[in-house]
């Protein structure tokens, strides 16, 4: 296995277009890596420049400290599992997994040693002599990933394999990759634009945005310490509620005005806000951390709000309602009694609450990375 | 409506197969089986009168010993224009498909000798050979320089030649079809597993290509066969009759000696042994083929 180094990369198209910036990370050996981000924002051209598939317009990227740059996709050692799997539709899912061997000129029986034992590890030793075309989604899937697994090389390159399959088999996959990583103790890079793959399968999430890095950390960081408002907003689902909060100080207290409701900040989220009296900022708060507020007055800020929609999803329910003209939604139990038309009593729970600045969008709260 | 009743699905039926049907029967149906008709007559294409005479052509057209030579070479003439056209035709769309500058130009440029008719492109080349060249290398030689149309070898190269500038273009764009139809990421996942531009063409392109070849060589097998136009005008079947190909051979029977019959009963024994390659090839062929 491996590790890599991306130093500065920068990818710009002979046409101008510049689709990544200033690209850096480390990557150490068994990570379990992930770009995320909306479409077009890079993370796929990233990933292909670490494959080969594309030149690095600028920066250096190295793998154990040798520079990849130059270096053709076949010799970099990495292997890579396609979003539409790319399997060989003339070969069987036998020729598929040991392409790589038998052009690398491995013995035929160390090949079928290698591709019995990697199609018993996935499930697959049933369909070795079928082709493609006579396989399900999810097997399809399988021998993609078997077809990078039969060559062990440094670096895995999984380019949104998950996202041809329908949603029960995406969630069964996950955690099959999240136990292949395990047991294969591999580093892999992993683009997808879901976040929750990103949060249920990485070590570290790479967030990115228009060619640009937001946010590099723990998906528990990036939920609970995002960097801005666009990683706030698209780490999390239900996304975060925002809404616009003019800061107000009474004496020693500092307050938030949101929608006409006065809420006294904690001491830390107020130390954060100094100098932005009488500004408005943005605050944050996710729809798990609005709670049923009713008797829970004395202990919680509470807002009202009519419900406008419910969404039953089995054991939760989402309340949809409209506060300072923003649509908020708060996650609940399911047996909580709010429905369409009631009053709704939200309680916030102030120690998650976000603050960001209306101008940079950046966080008040959490400077670091 | 009820559209369960026999009326109803005959209705049906006629309305959407009918012109097509009737269309067929009467332009490729009604004239093979005249055609088949008249290959057991005497007819000499003028007369009111059809003699019936039993297999007598059949007979006739397998003692024809200059039919026989003209098919021998035809077939000759046919590997070798079916090998050439093809192998410039997938050569050719290579280029046009690798992102080359002007791609689009030369993709029009080389299909452009399919849209001049044989005729007219046999007199072009009939005009090159025996003038254009002949002056050239007569200049170069220093002295007078035989047309490669006066000699058998020569005849039956320019006839291949101009064959596979005729054809190559079209066969082009069938392969062209063929190399967009493999996904870019085949060819990125061959990269990464270790191949070479020549493995990845060898083991995932061309295999993934065999319905164009498939389609190419059936077409290509079929013109030739019954190559006439370019035939006509380039050589006329000269020198000394060595370049009459079987479909020349066939019209001359028929036309030029007034033996309609016989002509038809060679011509069907063409179709034959045309048909029974190109389906033979087919059938090979479209064994393990598959979609990219």
């Amino acid at each position: 296995m491996a590790s890599l180094s991306l130093k500065h990369i920068e990818k710009i198209y002979e046409n101008g277009y510049h689709a990544v910036h200033d690209f850096n990370l480390e990557v150490e050996d068994k990570e379990f890596i992930i770009f995320v981000g909306p479409s077009g924002c890079g993370k796929s051209t990233t990933l292909r420049m670490i494959a080969g598939l594309e030149d690095i317009s600028e920066g250096e990227f190295l793998i154990d400290g040798v520079k990849m740059n130059d270096v053709e996709p076949k010799d970099r050692d990495i292997a890579m599992v396609f979003q539409s799997y790319a399997l060989y539709p003339h070969m069987t899912v036998r020729d598929n997994m040991g392409f790589a061997l038998k052009l690398r000129k491995v013995p035929q029986a160390e090949i079928d040693a290698k591709v019995d034992e990697v199609a018993k590890i996935l499930d697959l030793e049933k369909f070795l002599d079928r082709k493609p075309k006579a396989l399900s989604g999810g097997q399809r899937q399988r021998v993609a990933m078997g077809r990078a697994i039969v060559r062990q090389p440094k670096v895995f390159l999984m380019d949104e394999p998950l996202s041809n399959l329908d949603a029960k088999l995406r969630v069964q996959m996950r955690t099959e990759i999240a136990k292949l990583h395990e047991r294969l103790g591999t580093t892999i890079i992993y683009v997808t634009h879901d976040q929750t793959e990103a949060m249920t399968l990485g070590t570290r999430i790479v967030v990115m945005k228009d060619g640009l890095v937001q946010q590099i950390n723990s998906p528990e960081h990036l939920y609970n310490k995002p960097c801005n408002l666009f990683v706030a907003g698209f780490i999390g689902s239900p996304q975060m509620n925002f809404l616009d909060a003019v800061v107000e100080k009474k004496g020693n207290d500092t307050f938030l005005d949101i929608a006409g409701f006065p809420i006294k900040l904690p001491a830390d989220k107020a130390e954060a806000l100094k100098g932005y009296e009488g500004k408005t900022v943005i605050a944050g708060i996710r729809p798990e951390h609005l709670l049923d507020g009713r008797g829970k007055e004395k202990d919680f800020v509470t807002i009202k709000a009519p419900i406008e929609v419910r969404e039953l999803l089995g054991a939760e329910a989402y309340l949809y309602f409209t506060l300072g003209g923003k649509q908020c939604t708060a996650r609940v139990a399911s047996d909580v009694d709010l429905y369409v038309g009631m009053e709704g009593t939200m309680a916030l729970d102030l120690n998650k609450l976000q603050l960001f600045d209306k101008e940079t969008e950046q966080s008040l709260l959490w400077k670091e990375w | 409506m009820n559209r369960n009743t026999f009326s109803y699905k005959l209705k049906q039926v006629l309305m959407f197969a009918g012109p097509g049907t009737i269309l067929f029967f009467c332009v490729v149906v009604v004239p093979f089986v005249y055609g088949l008709y008249l290959t057991f007559t005497s007819w000499d294409g003028v007369s009111p009168n059809k003699p019936f005479v039993g297999f007598e052509n059949y007979v006739a057209a397998f003692q024809d010993s200059a039919y026989w030579i003209a098919l021998g070479r035809t077939a000759i003439y046919s590997i070798f224009a079916v090998v050439f056209i093809n192998v410039l035709a997938f050569a050719l769309a290579y280029l046009v498909t690798s992102g080359v500058k002007g791609q689009n130009f030369f993709r029009a440029g080389f299909f452009v000798p399919n849209l001049i008719g044989g005729i007219v492109l046999g007199y072009i080349w009939k005009f090159v050979f025996n003038r254009a060249y002949v002056a050239l290398a007569s200049a170069i030689a220093g002295g007078q320089v035989a047309s490669p149309l006066s000699t058998t070898g020569g005849a039956m190269f320019c006839l291949i030649f101009v064959s596979v500038w005729q054809y190559a273009g079209y066969m082009m764009l069938i392969y062209v079809a063929g190399f967009m139809s493999v996904s870019d990421s085949l060819k990125e996942a061959a990269m990464i597993d270790g191949c070479t531009p020549s493995q990845a063409m060898r083991n995932v392109t061309i295999p993934l290509m065999r319905s164009s070849f498939v389609q190419c060589i059936f077409l290509s097998i079929t013109r030739c066969f019954v190559v006439y136009d370019v035939n006509l005008s380039l050589t006329k079947g000269e020198p000394f009759g060595t370049s009459v190909m079987a479909a020349m051979h066939v019209y001359n029977t028929a036309f030029t000696y007034k033996k309609y019959g016989l002509g038809q009963a060679e011509a069907l024994i063409l179709f034959l042994v045309c048909a029974i390659v190109g389906v033979t090839q087919v059938v090979i062929g479209k064994k393990g083929e598959v979609e990219a």
